[in-house]
């Protein structure tokens, strides 16, 4: 379909209030590749993602996608940037009130102009409506067109977040813990889809994960995160139990900060 | 006792809540003091009694038409004329709350912080720095002190001051009404943006949407229910207020109650009383119709 | 066409939606579309020449009057709004209320009146509380009550919220006027006008606020032999408080904005201030009124918000 996003990072650190958040990392992705990020929470995955689609910036280094560092950017190149970069947030933050269809075209605004999405929106053409309905089948829940939104299930509300970020025609995709949102059953169900959405149109996937079972399974390629630092970052087969119960083991340094 | 000991201590006698309670009451005491209220002055002799029994005792039997003696050929029918009188009240609360409503989502729109504050990609350039730290609060207040100051003024001073520089036009009567009615609107209409979830807003803007998009399609939807049901009470508001411009010369239902009123005919009073109890019952009722669906 | 144009279609036609909100939708269009159509604005004669004019003629005589006809200087008019706040108006034909003074009472009437209003919404909210108005309150399974019994405290209901509604649906305004040539001239007009017309606003919020009460503690409360009264002392209004206090500061400020303009009455209020200064063509003086009526009205919201937080957090 598209090409695919590169993304590298060179030296890139991250502080709140003068804490660390990430700290220094190097890391490279290539076009079409699948990565998974593991590690406990607070270990940066979150911020990791917000990184590669620009809603973070570093505090040091440059993160770069496509080989351009996203620092130097005019405000008008990073929006069209953005509009190439699909995200599934981990709380989804669709608008609960509106029908599915809305929160679908919803994706494509970063190419629309003001007046052209004011339509889109109001009264979608038909081009537009099987546009999204062509979407939704894709992930399973095309009869959902022109429910409301918040009429639907956990999971389904899910696969319409996923919708919104694939109708934005994306080079990459990113997705914040997609497994906490819905339950263990259907866990499964959401990684295979966004592996094999990704797979079969050639984008390159980023997806934060705390079930390493599920990560092990289903990506080729695993990077562990722990404090800000990559702990690892291997082929599943090549990451041993050890290094894994190192990266769950929290320090008593941690224990008492978490003041559990 | 033993018992009582092992329970800590309240550190106050009162709660708060008490201590709020005993003020007003206080307040309540000092102004009836201060205004001279005394329970003789309630409390009518018996031929007031009479002249109040005789008013609300046409309560049940309301005028449907003019008394013979009255009735001059080629005048409209009683009920006519209060169905005129309702229309033109009608006519004003609803094109006072239309520009009310527009004006109000703008200005509460400029008078919210989602516009500006804590956008998490932060500005760029130096411009736009300098348009999130300098133009953008100062656009911000400036706009909340003029939704202040256009509600704080009541709609019958606006209408007293424009009847003075303008004069008795209809467009007076509805700009009278309309401005403190945009005020508040934008006042409510701004906590309701500022109260609606940010995540929405942030997902499109980190798709690449413009801030107007993310505003239109990220924030609004979601205010928009109570900002359409907050407006349909409003407009029950504003059929008062226009009825009662009626007493500063339009001819709205408060102009027949002062002038029926003035001559002593309580039948016709009452006539014009129910006209405008419906009117606002009409309203009250579509309105809650309309917020329960909006809740489903 | 194609099969996924006919499944879009198909699922269109079939999507849920509500009637009722489409054609309020429609319906309000149209009522404002004729609203604007019949309302007969002539915006052309609103800024004609004769009635900018005229709209001049006004903004001269705003002017404080040691100013007329002389350029702006502060000072001038700083003297003269503070002679104004402290001493009024004392001329030959006629006075005015000092500002001080007319703050004073229009703050007065609108704290007489939510007091009172405050107690009747509470006293009203409980016979027009479905909870409340039936034979056997809280208290299911065990209904042996007879029929007239609950056509009576059907009856109770529904009287007391036609009174509430009545009492609100008529504006404060002509309740006072109404009132005044009931009482004579005194401040009460101007206090019961505003306690009728929001007890009959607090009575429907509080009634709502004690049919949403748990009904759980109020049946356990009954269940060890509470009478109706009781239950209403010691469980409904202690449960209920803090609401009751956040309607009644919302009420306050509007009752501050309304006594201001209640003023006609001959008591020396903002209101009637700013009417003898008005029908005085003195709109120098009605400015000032004005403007501390805006000021009185911004301390009253200042100091319900202020409330309203300690009521919260107390909560």
């Amino acid at each position: 379909m598209t090409a695919s996003a590169a993304f590298r990072l060179d030296r890139v650190s991250v502080t709140f209030n003068g804490t660390a958040a990430m700290h220094e990392v190097d890391l490279s992705i290539a076009p079409g590749e699948a990565v998974a990020f593991v590690g406990p929470s607070g270990a940066g995955k979150t911020t990791f993602l917000r990184l590669l689609n620009a809603t973070q910036r570093p505090t040091g280094g440059c993160v770069r996608v496509d080989g351009r560092c996203l620092g130097t950017l005019s405000s008008k190149e990073l929006r069209a940037l953005r509009s190439r970069i699909g995200f599934v947030r981990q709380d989804l933050a669709l608008v609960p009130n509106v029908r599915v269809i809305h929160n679908v075209l919803a994706g494509r605004l970063g190419r629309m102009g003001l007046l052209q999405s004011l339509r889109a929106m109001t009264f979608p053409s038909q081009a537009m409506s099987m546009a999204a309905h062509e979407i939704l089948e894709r992930v399973g829940i095309g009869e959902k067109l022109y429910e409301r939104t918040d009429t639907l299930s956990g999971g389904q509300q899910q696969r319409v977040a996923i919708a919104r970020a694939l109708c934005q025609q994306p080079t990459a995709l990113l997705a914040d813990e997609p497994v906490s949102s819905v339950d263990p059953a259907r866990a499964r169900d959401t990684v295979a889809l966004l592996t094999r959405i990704s797979r079969a149109e050639g984008l390159t996937l980023c997806m934060s994960i705390h079930n390493v079972e599920l990560a092990r399974e289903f990506f080729p390629r695993l990077v562990g995160l722990r404090g800000g630092r990559v702990a690892f970052d291997d082929a599943p087969d090549a990451i041993d139990a050890a290094q894994l119960a190192d990266l769950y083991r929290l320090s008593a340094a941690e224990m008492l900060a978490d003041g559990a | 006792m033993a018992r009582s000991a092992a329970l800590p201590r309240r550190p106050f006698p009162l709660q708060p809540r008490g201590a709020v309670v005993i003020a007003i009451l206080a307040l309540g005491l000092w102004s009836f003091v201060a205004l001279d209220l005394t329970w003789a002055q309630v409390l009518p002799g018996a031929d007031d009694f009479r002249q109040i029994g005789h008013f609300f005792s046409y309560a049940f039997r309301p005028a449907l038409t003019f008394p013979a003696e009255d009735d001059v050929a080629g005048r409209a029918p009683l009920l006519v004329q209060a169905l005129s009188a309702a229309k033109l009240t009608l006519i004003f609360a609803v094109t006072a709350i239309s520009i009310a409503a527009v004006l109000g989502i703008v200005l509460g729109f400029l008078a919210s912080t989602a516009w500006w504050a804590g956008d998490p990609s932060g500005a760029r350039t130096t411009l736009g720095r300098y348009v999130r730290r300098t133009i953008a609060p100062t656009v911000y207040g400036a706009t909340r002190l003029v939704i202040t100051l256009m509600r704080s003024v009541h709609e019958l001073i606006w209408a007293v001051l424009l009847l003075a520089a303008i004069g008795l036009t209809n467009v007076s009567a509805v700009v009278a009404i309309a401005i403190p009615y945009t005020g508040t609107l934008a006042k409510v209409f701004s906590e309701m943006i500022d109260e609606a979830p940010r995540g929405p807003s942030e997902a499109l803007r980190a798709a690449g949407a413009s801030p107007a998009q993310v505003f239109l399609f990220g924030l609004l939807p979601r205010a928009l229910p109570d900002m359409a049901a907050y407006s349909l009470y409003r407009l029950e508001c504003a059929l008062r207020s226009s009825a009662i411009l009626g007493f500063f010369g339009w001819e709205t239902l408060g102009y027949y109650v002062k002038q029926q009123w003035d001559v002593g005919d309580y039948a016709e009073v009452w006539t014009y009383l129910y006209a405008l109890l419906a009117l606002v019952l009409l309203v009250e009722w579509w309105s809650g119709g309309l917020r329960r669906r909006f809740v489903a | 066409m194609s099969d996924r144009a006919v499944a879009v279609r198909a699922l269109h036609a079939a999507r849920p939606r509500s009637t009722y909100v489409r054609w309020s939708m429609i319906g309000f269009a149209a009522l404002t579309t004729w609203a604007w159509w019949a309302g007969d604005f002539d915006v052309a004669d609103f800024l004609s020449p004769r009635r900018m004019a005229n709209l001049e003629r006004f903004l001269g005589e705003v002017r404080p009057y040691p100013l007329h006809g002389r350029p702006w200087d502060w000072g001038v008019a700083w003297h003269w709004a503070a002679t104004m706040f402290t001493d009024g108006v004392r001329a030959r034909a006629f006075e005015l209320p000092s500002g001080a003074e007319a703050m004073a009472v229009t703050l007065a009437i609108s704290v007489a009146a939510i007091v009172l209003a405050g107690i009747g919404g509470a006293l009203a909210a409980f016979p027009a509380a479905r909870t409340f108005a039936t034979p056997q309150p809280f208290l299911p399974g065990s209904d042996r009550s007879k029929a007239f019994q609950r056509r009576a405290w059907g009856a109770l209901l529904h009287g007391t919220r036609g009174l509430l509604v009545f009492m609100r649906s008529i504006p404060e305004y002509v309740w006072a006027y109404l009132l005044i040539g009931m009482l004579g001239i005194s401040a009460w007009p101007a206090v019961l006008a505003l306690t009728i017309h929001n007890t009959g606003i607090l009575g429907k919020l509080d009634a709502e606020t004690v049919e949403n009460l748990s009904p759980r503690s109020l049946a356990a409360l009954r269940s060890v032999g509470a009478t109706r009264r009781q239950v209403a002392a010691v469980g409904a209004v202690p449960a209920a408080l803090s609401r009751f206090l956040l309607y009644f500061f919302y009420r306050w400020e509007t009752c501050v904005r309304e006594a201001t303009v209640l003023g006609m009455l001959g008591i020396a209020s903002l209101g009637y201030a700013l009417s003898e200064a008005r029908v005085r063509d003195r709109y120098d003086d009605m400015l000032f009124y004005v403007l501390l009526g805006a000021v009185l009205v911004l301390i009253g919201d200042l100091v319900s918000a202020i409330a309203r937080g300690i009521v919260r957090r107390s909560a």
